[in-house]
């Protein structure tokens, strides 16, 4: 599997707080990649490097690299990774006085997309990759905040899709959910992997299992085991992971 | 990863469940012994024990597949704990086929009985296949229990013996039969109990094979006994794990 983007080394602080310890790993194109750990072993902070948004908070220093097709996002221009490399976060958060049309447009008028048929088509797009279109296409001039919890979140994802990222990141997009609002963003999760790169950060190990091809698990700041999903959870390489994945742990 | 309260009831039933497995294991270590005792001594008392243990063994093993099931539904485990539990399900398989074996030895031995008292001395051989099937089913148990892969891994090679001991006493029972010295239906009936042996045998290697995946996570390759002769050992194919 080819590697759409390749940690190298990578360490990140928060002041004097060291959140990230020398990872290194490859996330496969056209693939998901789980990452798991307790709270507190830096996973969030990891897929926050990946596209430059750790270094928005104060204080904040990241050292190493993260190749994106073989370049180092840290030389390219941040907001231009951030389109590349786009971002859905642990609790829905829909721009609360827009319609849902205008929440997915957001992202193409702030690039600069003013013709009114490439708007229309790109939001159709990008609802129905977000499996919402059905839902929805009858009132995208309804307030986006008037959705469901589940359908914010997929409304979310519509948003990060519209700008045509190549890389998805995706931290806990499910915690706030109930099961049948999770089961459409696993199902969403899966069918996008068909065109685009997923990192999905996640408390639920069965999710996990359930939509990752690789799973990574991390501890203490330090990514311990990188492995086939299916192995992860059925051979795990090292008993720091058997021990968590069991509920050994602490 | 789980509460602790999920985790305390996973330990409770995983306690449960290998209480279970080690005593559907005496169980059916003990019915091939008894089995063999009574095809040994044509006693009817053992055969008819026998045939209790294989009730035994099957209820015990329906309760064992419950409690797999309850621990797959109610707790999704994984590694280490799912192995034992998918170990714990394949096993009782082998387990109960070996005390449904034990009861066609146990029959067997009216039917000899009914047929003209001869006891296993009359057939030579059949005491050592005996012996070695045994400690065959032994080992696999034992490792099961102690969760030791490293002491059945060659349990391959020790059924490639049980097998040449099968072919040979099944050449001398012909043998014996042909010449006259060992009666038709007597033979044909020993026959079918060193098939039974060797059957079992076959199941101790599972149980053996099943043992070092729970262990280890590792898949042992299944090499055909010719090869593992000449020392080539190209392993049959064992899928998209392999």
């Amino acid at each position: 599997m080819t590697a759409k983007m390749e940690v190298r080394g990578l360490s990140a602080w928060y002041g004097a707080k060291r959140a990230l310890d020398g990872v290194t790993f490859d996330v496969g194109e056209n693939s998901v990649t789980a990452i798991i750990g307790p709270s507190g072993c830096g996973k969030s902070t990891l897929i926050r490097c990946m596209n430059r948004m750790h270094e928005l908070v104060p204080k904040a220093k990241v050292e190493g690299q993260v190749l994106l097709d073989g370049k180092n996002v840290y030389d390219l221009d941040a907001v231009a990774v951030r389109r590349r490399v786009g971002m859905v976060f642990q609790k829905a958060n829909p721009f609360p006085t827009m319609s849902v049309y205008d929440n997915v447009a957001a992202g193409l008028r702030l690039n600069g997309v003013r013709d009114r048929d490439t708007l229309d088509a790109t939001v159709e797009k990008s609802l129905k990759l977000a499996a919402l279109w059905d839902e929805v296409k009858e009132g995208v001039d309804a307030s986006g905040v008037s959705l469901s919890g589940g359908q914010q979140q997929r409304l979310c994802i519509a948003r990060a899709l519209a700008v045509e990222p190549e890389v998805l990141l995706m931290d806990e997009p499910c915690s706030a959910l109930d099961p049948i609002a999770t089961a459409k963003i696993e199902d969403l999760i899966f069918d996008l992997k068909r065109e685009y790169t997923v990192v999905i950060v996640t408390h639920n190990m069965q999710q996990a299992a359930r939509v990752a091809d690789m799973t990574a698990f991390m501890y203490l700041g330090k990514l311990v085991e990188l492995n086939r999903t299916r192995d992860l959870f059925e051979k795990p390489k090292e008993t720091l992971t058997e021990n968590y994945i069991t509920g050994r742990f602490g | 990863m789980p509460t602790a309260a999920e985790r305390k009831a996973l330990r409770g039933g995983l306690q449960k469940l290998n209480e279970n497995m080690v005593t559907l294991a005496e169980l059916s270590e003990l019915s091939i012994r008894k089995a063999v005792e009574s095809l040994a001594h044509l006693d009817p008392e053992s055969s008819q024990e026998v045939f209790t243990l294989d009730e035994e063994i099957y209820a015990l093993q329906l309760e064992v597949e419950r409690t797999c099931v309850d621990l797959i539904a109610l707790h999704a485990p994984v590694a280490g704990d799912l192995r034992t539990i998918t170990t714990s399900l394949k096993i009782t398989t082998d387990l109960d086929r070996i005390g449904r074996y034990a009861k066609d030895v146990a029959e067997t031995t009216l039917q000899i009985r009914q047929a003209r008292p001869a006891g296993l001395d009359k057939v030579p051989n059949l005491s050592k296949m005996v012996e070695q099937t045994i400690e065959m089913v032994d080992a696999a148990v034992d490792a099961f229990v102690r969760r030791d892969a490293e002491s059945v891994r060659n349990l391959g090679e020790v059924d490639d013996t049980v097998d040449a001991m099968h072919d040979e006493i099944f050449h001398d029972i012909v043998n014996d039969m042909k010449n006259g010295s060992l009666d038709v239906e007597v033979g044909a009936r020993y026959i079918l109990v060193v098939r039974h042996l060797e059957r079992i045998a076959d199941h101790a290697v599972n149980i053996g094979e099943r043992v070092v995946y729970m262990v280890t996570g590792e898949r042992v390759p299944r090499v055909r006994a010719a090869d593992r002769a000449k020392g080539t050992n190209p392993a049959w194919p064992l899928g998209r794990d392999s």
